[in-house]
């Protein structure tokens, strides 16, 4: 075994243990690995964690560091499905050629076809003279898996002039028989929001908080949605904050649109959009379209959904929509430290992130000025987005947060919906970067003329 | 450099991040910080110390664990775990040197190179063409994939992105590599160059007409002894004359004149000259009138496009007053009215450039650690223009000279 003989105790770091068994398989795997040798990042986390190690089944394995026997063990586990490995990888490259052969392009091969190619190494072994036929099937079948939700479909059934009649109809009734009974006083579930936030951020890893369970039985998020139908104010403990904090560009929500078209650059606010543009970036985000109920169902739901409080069907999604709001107005992404009240473990975590951020994005020369400078064009107006982060933040929360009503999938404990709002912050900082990284080359660019930096990662349109 | 170990240190902040910590400096101008984000971390290196194991501050132990003993050997590794388990608060533990450790230095390096690279006509820098080096951070980045995982909140972790943007250079280095006797140092950080990006437009199922070109120039034998004019796909097309001294104002009385501060941190690269020596001032009278005229040399690679560069004038520290500047052929130029008391011949002129909306703020003088800069750069454009040893190590941090290094070495006629 090529491990290194280092004695620094008896356990040993499992990426290691996984690295050396898969290095003494030899060769054949290379279309599985880095130019090291090593195995792919993805070939660890789509074929040898979960179908080979199986860390669910063998709880000792699930942790980072191996005493001798779990090692042993794990080494075994992979040596044992080495034969199966490398028909994997000689099916993976298979599928690749075949996918260039065939002109398909969209999607990373790899999530596409790992899983894939090591059940055709379980059933066929190697592949054969003949596999060729069987790898197009395979290829058309990954690339035809969404069996019809496309936006196109989506466009199909919404021009239809009669079907888009009977929607506006039913969106009118939907809307006009909303529950607007005044709203009961916010304050207590923005409090309990702060104690879930305290709990989550904490150093030591998210901890459970009871606070999140009764702010859902008690529908704090369905209440917020509500406040925001009758314009309350002062939700957030400031009074220069609409409760919405950006969620829609108007006073109130209006009633939603079908709508027939939509532009990832264009779109307006989450809770302004319509029913077209909605359900269009839940078919051009997702991942694994075929688990997503159809396109009939997908619109038909939506209805409901875009007339209930926040846009959202489940209680626990709102109650997210509420705690990411109470975290986004206590972030400081310029580290002016302006003191905001209310701060918790979870702002300090991610506003310490920011810190980190904007001291690599210092040493990368991809800067915006902290204080407003009227000359600064672009630039400025990205460093002005800093100084609301909310309205980037709750854009983002909301879109994931459709996603998951969309697939009926709930934040069941405090600890899943922290990672989802910790995960939004992560991306709101990389959206920062991508537009900076935009404008910047917008000015470098000699020939190109300067555009505004929309939505810089791609926009896409329909 | 592999196989030597050096004592770091692991310790917990009090917001829970690891940080392990070398020797190198902690605080240092921006310009001399090389930085890479990877799962779970940032690591950092000083650009100007010798070659070491990276400083780095972990926010997600678990995440890091995929390349913590990669990099710095396993007792680090141990040690992290340990001091994220609480057991632990500061440890000191040798770490290894690693290829792993050498190809994120040498990934984290060209990024910096990308951004600060001190590029000047004045102080005969030469330049390095961004496509070329793009493609070899595709490379890199390929080379070190361990460092990184899918969770998309790793800005580093873009070879599709790098590969696609930077495709023009795949043919010239594809005509580089024919022209280049197989047997050289060159040919081989050539071919494994080309072959990485190669791979990785493979594995992330990229496709062009470009990737389709390298594809099959990768596949033919290499022809050997059929060595065409290995300068000729790099030829540079900038024709570069400096323009400067001609006055503005025709007329007026001369009073002082002096140079400024060049903080590289003010502006986005391509746009000045990295000199000192590129931001200059003049003072004149004209009757009663005093106007201060700004100079500031353009990069070599500057846009053409209107940029709204300014300068920065500060007058016995009074306050600092914004000048607009426009490009004259290869200088930025602007004007303004200067206060000054009549009798005033010996003004103290503070001048900056930058770029409104991009600028931080004026920081620490920094003319020392610049300095330095042109220093390394210029060691490393020496050692570019000299062959590669064939037997030169292949990962071996930031040592070697980059493609686009040697690129622009060799084909440094107009200086």
């Amino acid at each position: 075994m090529p491990l290194p003989s280092q004695p620094t105790g008896e356990r040993r770091p499992r990426a290691m243990v996984i690295d050396g068994a898969w290095r003494a398989l030899g060769p054949g795997l290379e279309s599985l690995s880095g130019p090291g040798g090593a195995p792919l990042t993805r070939t660890v986390k789509l074929i040898l964690l979960p179908l080979i190690v199986r860390p669910g089944l063998h709880p000792e394995l699930a942790t980072d560091f191996l005493a001798p026997e779990p090692a042993a063990r794990l080494d075994a586990l992979i040596r044992e499905s080495g034969g199966r490995l490398v028909a994997t990888a000689q099916w993976f490259t298979l599928l690749k050629r075949t996918r260039r052969a065939l002109g398909v392009v969209a999607g990373n091969p790899q999530d596409l076809y790992f899983q894939r190619c090591f059940e055709l190494a379980a059933e066929h072994g190697e592949p054969a003279a003949d596999a060729g036929a069987l790898a197009r099937s395979v290829v058309e079948d990954v690339a035809d898996a969404d069996g019809g939700r496309t936006v196109d479909a989506l466009k199909r059934y919404l021009t239809d002039a009669t079907q888009h009649a009977r929607l506006e109809v039913e969106l009118g009734v939907g809307w006009e028989g909303r529950q607007l009974t005044p709203a009961a006083d916010t304050a207590a579930a923005v409090a309990l929001a702060g104690e879930v936030l305290e709990a989550c951020g904490g150093v030591e890893g998210p901890r459970d908080s009871p606070s999140y369970t009764s702010m859902v039985e008690a529908g704090h998020g369905g209440l917020l949605g509500r406040a925001l139908w009758t314009h309350a104010s002062g939700v957030w403990g400031r009074d220069d904050l609409p409760a919405h904090l950006g969620l829609t560009g108007r006073r109130l929500p209006p009633r939603p649109q079908v709508g027939r078209g939509a532009s990832t650059a264009t779109l307006p606010a989450p809770l302004d959009r319509t029913l077209f543009e909605r359900l269009f970036v839940v078919l051009q985000s997702s991942a694994r379209r075929e688990e997503l109920p159809t396109v009939p169902e997908l619109v038909g739901r939506e209805v409901g959904r875009s007339c209930a409080p926040l846009g959202l069907y489940d209680e626990t999604l709102r109650v997210a929509v509420l705690l990411g709001g109470q975290l986004a107005v206590g972030l400081d992404p310029l580290g002016i430290g302006k003191p905001a009240p209310g701060r918790t473990a979870a702002h300090r975590a991610v506003n310490s992130r920011w810190r980190r951020e904007a001291s690599v994005l210092r040493a990368r020369r991809m800067t915006v000025s902290p204080r407003p400078d009227p000359d600064g064009g672009v630039l400025d107006a990205l460093a002005q987005d800093l100084r609301t982060p909310w309205v980037a933040y709750m854009r983002r929360l909301w879109v994931r947060l459709h996603g998951r009503d969309v697939r009926d999938a709930p934040l069941a404990d405090a600890a899943s919906a922290w990672a989802v709002l910790d995960g939004v912050a992560r991306s709101v900082m990389m959206d920062h970067r991508a537009r900076v990284r935009s404008a910047l080359r917008t000015l470098t660019a000699s020939a190109a003329p300067p555009a505004t930096v929309a939505e810089a990662a791609e926009s896409r349109s329909a | 450099m592999a196989g030597a170990i050096v004592d770091v240190h692991v310790a917990r902040g009090d917001d829970g991040t690891i940080r392990v910590i070398t020797a190198g400096s902690v605080s240092a101008p921006d310009y001399t910080r090389a930085v890479l984000d990877v799962a779970g971390a940032v690591l950092a290196w000083p650009v100007l110390a010798a070659p070491g194991p990276p400083m780095a501050e972990i926010h997600d132990v678990g995440r890091a664990q995929q390349w913590l003993w990669a990099v710095y050997g396993e007792r680090v590794a141990a040690a992290v775990h340990t001091c994220a388990a609480g057991e632990s608060v500061e440890v000191r533990v040798a770490a290894d040197m690693t290829p792993l450790a050498g190809g994120a230095a040498r990934l984290g390096f060209g990024h910096w190179a990308a951004r600060w690279w001190p590029a000047s006509h004045l102080d005969g820098i030469l330049a390095l063409q961004p496509d070329v080096l793009g493609l070899e951070l595709a490379a890199l980045t390929h080379e070190c994939q361990q460092l990184f995982d899918d969770d998309g909140d790793q800005p580093d972790d873009c070879v599709a992105e790098l590969i696609e943007e930077h495709q023009d250079a795949l043919a010239p280095l594809i005509q580089w590599r024919h022209a280049t006797p197989p047997s050289t140092g060159t040919a081989r950080r050539l071919e494994r160059v080309l072959r990485s990006v190669d791979d990785a437009a493979d594995s992330a199922g990229l496709d062009s007409e470009a990737l389709r070109c390298l594809r099959s120039s990768l596949a033919r034998p290499r022809p050997d002894g059929t060595p065409v004019d290995p300068v000729a796909p790099f030829v540079r097309h900038d024709d570069y004359a400096l323009a400067a001294g001609e006055p503005l104002v025709a007329g007026g009385r001369l009073i002082a004149r002096g140079s400024g501060t060049n903080d590289w941190r003010r502006y986005p690269p391509g746009f000045v000259d990295a000199s000192e020596s590129a931001v200059s001032w003049t003072a004149r009278a004209l009757g009663a009138g005093r106007q201060i005229e700004v100079e500031v040399v353009a990069h070599i690679a500057a846009p053409v496009a209107a940029v709204p560069l300014a300068a920065e004038v500060r007058v016995n520290d009074g306050p600092r007053n914004r000048v607009s500047l426009s490009r004259r052929v290869d200088v930025w130029t602007g004007r303004a009215d200067l206060d000054l008391p009549a009798g005033e011949t010996q003004p103290r002129i503070e001048l900056g450039v930058l770029l409104p909306g991009f600028d931080p703020g004026p920081g620490p003088e920094g003319g020392a650690e610049r300095d330095s800069v042109r220093a390394l750069v210029r060691r490393r454009l020496a050692t570019a223009a000299q062959p590669v040893a064939p037997d030169s190590p292949p990962n071996d941090g930031t040592s070697g000279p980059f493609l686009a290094e040697i690129a622009a070495a060799i084909t440094d006629e107009d200086y």
